[in-house]
């Protein structure tokens, strides 16, 4: 186990381009642990992609990656190690559909961590329940409302006990009533202590939940500041602008 | 008995000489399968009796053998007294063989179509067969562009088949000279040739065509 | 011959194309799976190289293979049994179709599918194995079941390299006494015996092969 205070994730000058597109621009960004950090900025200011090259769904081309002590390479395919240390959420679920709510959390247990199928359930069980939903261990995610299919991704995710949360717009795809209860859940394993990078426009949950606010526009970080300064307006006249038209809506 | 290039050279020429017969019976089969499969759908979506009919027709033709097809049509002919050459049988049997499968891309190309089209043309008055030739075809026909042209690929690959009742098509006259010199290894694979490199070019063709239609459908 | 009798006659043949046809589904079915996730994983070259293999089986008349092989194999010094070439032929000829449903049904997935699981982390072939391919086989199998058919009434061209299937049956009794009619009617009949059941499962399956359809039920 690493001490407390390392550093879980650990950027320095990342940089990526989409052909031409030049998406993240010398980005570097330190996460330690226990940390609850919220990414928000306009679309396509690259958000989305600095998480995603985090447990290696995206390559890059230039600058460090370093996820728990070990160096992602450049190429998508981080090693399967580092890998185990981040749970990923989607914004749109990716459960599997031909599995069961039960089946879906176990899978990877089984897979990658070598369970047993009894141990395995006993784990799967138990999240299940942290995301207060056991009780569709059974149904196939088909049968579930969106919010209910996203608190399952997020039991799916935290079966093989990762120290980092990765959230991609978790909420964006959720109808209005639906996104509370993702919510609650998020803001929960926020309270027991987990490692959160949170990519969202929900700035309720941020005021409430995030020490830090990231504010990314055209792949570059503006400005990373306490939650609190953020929101006073005190920040980045980008950003600023940013808030002014999200609390519109 | 080894196989001999310059042999297979002379016959590539041979064979060839029929790439004509090939193609003008593929397309001439081809209009038939695809008027003859039209007229199947459209009877095919008509009142109960008639429907049902044509469905099981369709199912039958598409549950048989083109090759058990072509013999039935070839010899069942005579036998009532109608005589026709080789080559009509051919075209006959293969329209017959594909419209029950162009039947089933049409039927599909339909169902695609939006109901209100229907809707607006029964609002403007329209009467049906109009509704069938200047509504419902046109849009059929870009929904089903690419796999209509598949089975047409399809249909010239079964040309061969016409062989068995002596239409001197490409792999009639490879049969030819095979059995005429004894040697089998390479007409057989000159033949083979010109169907794999005639049937990919045409592919391609096809797939080229469907892009341009969907740039067209974006539009 | 009565109209019985022909029938009967017939189905003597029946074993050959049976035997035929489940020697090419031998073929055909890995042929089909391994050609396919093949031509969906793999990049560059090898991906060329793989579909080459394909469209020569896929692409070229199978009644021209069916000869290619069985006349051509021996001219190179190559003896197999004409059941042997006639089901390799036409199983890799149904197989090289059934690649392409394969190859389809998989990148027809929702691409978020194999990022979950790669976010999990699970093997890129943990999770072919067992997030891809479940999903993808429900979208394969109607296409599959026309393959089928495909199949059977593919071995009817057995006949024409002297093997003793319905068909060839059939000409041998039209050789025999003239009575187009009754022979080839009852030919058709055998056909339509096997196919026409595996026509209407297939319709049947194409109606209900959303994830949906299924699970409303349960």
């Amino acid at each position: 186990m690493l001490p407390q205070s390392e550093a879980i994730v650990e950027i320095v000058g990342l940089n990526k381009w989409f052909g031409a597109l030049h998406v993240l621009d010398g980005i570097d960004l330190s996460v330690s642990s226990g940390a609850r950090i919220v990414v928000c900025g306009p679309s396509g200011s690259g958000k989305s992609t600095l998480i995603r090259c985090i447990n290696g769904l995206e390559t890059y081309q230039a600058g460090t990656l370093r996820l728990a002590g070990i160096v992602l390479g450049q190429a998508a395919g981080a090693s399967a190690a580092a890998r185990r240390q981040t749970g990923m959420v989607f914004q749109s679920f990716n459960l599997f559909p031909h599995l069961t709510v039960l089946s879906n959390c176990t899978l990877a247990l089984r897979r990658v961590a070598g369970k047993s199928r009894g141990e395995a359930e006993d784990i799967a069980m138990a999240y299940l329940e942290k995301v207060r939903i056991p009780e569709k261990a059974k149904s196939y995610p088909g049968q579930l409302s969106g919010g209910q299919q996203q608190r399952v991704a997020i039991a799916r995710a935290l079966c093989l006990n990762p120290r980092i949360m990765l959230f991609d717009e978790p909420t964006s795809a959720l109808d209005p009533e639906m996104i509370k209860e993702v919510l609650d859940v998020m803001t929960a394993l926020a309270r027991d202590g987990m490692t959160m990078l949170c990519v969202t426009h929900e700035m309720g949950f941020a005021r409430e939940v995030a020490d830090q606010v990231i504010f990314m526009d055209s792949g570059r970080i503006l400005e990373c500041v306490p939650a609190q300064d953020f929101f006073d307006g005190a920040g980045h006249p980008r950003s600023r602008l940013f808030l002014q038209t999200i609390m519109k809506h | 008995m080894s196989f001999d290039l310059n042999f297979a050279l002379a016959t590539l020429q041979t064979i060839l000489s029929a790439l004509s017969t090939t193609i003008w019976v593929s397309i001439v089969s081809s209009l038939g399968a695809a008027v003859l499969g039209f007229l199947w759908e459209i009877l095919r979506r008509t009142s109960m009796p008639l429907g049902w009919v044509m469905q099981v027709m369709i199912d039958s033709i598409r549950s048989t053998p083109l090759l058990v097809q072509i013999y039935t049509l070839y010899f069942v002919f005579p036998y009532y007294g109608v005589t026709l050459p080789a080559l009509a049988v051919g075209i006959i049997a293969l329209s017959v063989y594909y419209s029950g499968y162009l039947a089933e891309i049409f039927k599909a190309g339909i169902d695609a179509i939006d109901p209100g089209q229907f809707d607006a043309a029964k609002a403007l008055g329209i009467g049906r067969i109009t509704t069938i030739f200047l509504i419902v075809a046109p849009q059929m026909l870009r929904n089903i562009a690419a796999p209509m042209g598949n089975y047409f690929i399809s249909l010239l690959k079964a040309t061969p088949y016409l062989a068995v009742i002596a239409v001197p098509e490409m792999f009639g006259s490879a049969l030819d000279v095979a059995s005429d010199t004894f040697r089998y290894a390479e007409p057989m694979l000159a033949a083979g040739l010109i169907f794999l490199l005639l049937s990919v070019s045409i592919a391609q063709l096809v797939k080229m065509l469907e892009q341009r239609l969907l740039a067209r459908g974006k539009r | 011959m009565s109209q019985i009798e022909i029938i009967q006659n017939i189905f003597q043949g029946f074993g050959v194309t049976a035997t035929v046809t489940i020697l090419g589904l031998i073929y055909a079915i890995p042929f089909a799976l391994v050609a396919g996730v093949l031509q969906y994983v793999l990049l560059g070259l090898p991906r060329t190289l793989v579909t080459a293999v394909i469209e020569f089986w896929r692409s070229s008349p199978v009644i021209v293979l069916l000869f290619v092989f069985y006349y051509s194999l021996p001219a190179f010094g190559i003896r197999l049994s004409s059941t042997t070439v006639a089901a390799m032929v036409l199983g890799l000829n149904i197989g090289g179709y059934g690649s392409q449903a394969v190859r389809a049904a998989l990148q027809a997935l929702p691409r978020g599918q194999v990022e979950a699981g790669l976010a999990l982390g699970l093997k890129r072939w943990t999770v072919l194995g067992c997030i891809e391919l479940p999903q993808a086989i429900r979208s394969m199998i109607p296409t599959f079941i026309n393959q089928l058919i495909q199949l059977i009434k593919g071995t009817a061209l057995v006949s024409l390299i002297a093997l003793t299937d319905m068909t060839y049956r059939a000409k041998e009794l039209a050789q025999i006494e003239y009575n187009p009619v009754g022979i080839y009617s009852g030919l058709l009949l055998a056909y339509l015996a096997l196919c026409y059941p595996v026509t209407i499962f297939g319709r049947r399956l194409e109606r209900r092969s959303s994830f949906g359809g299924r699970q409303r039920e349960l």
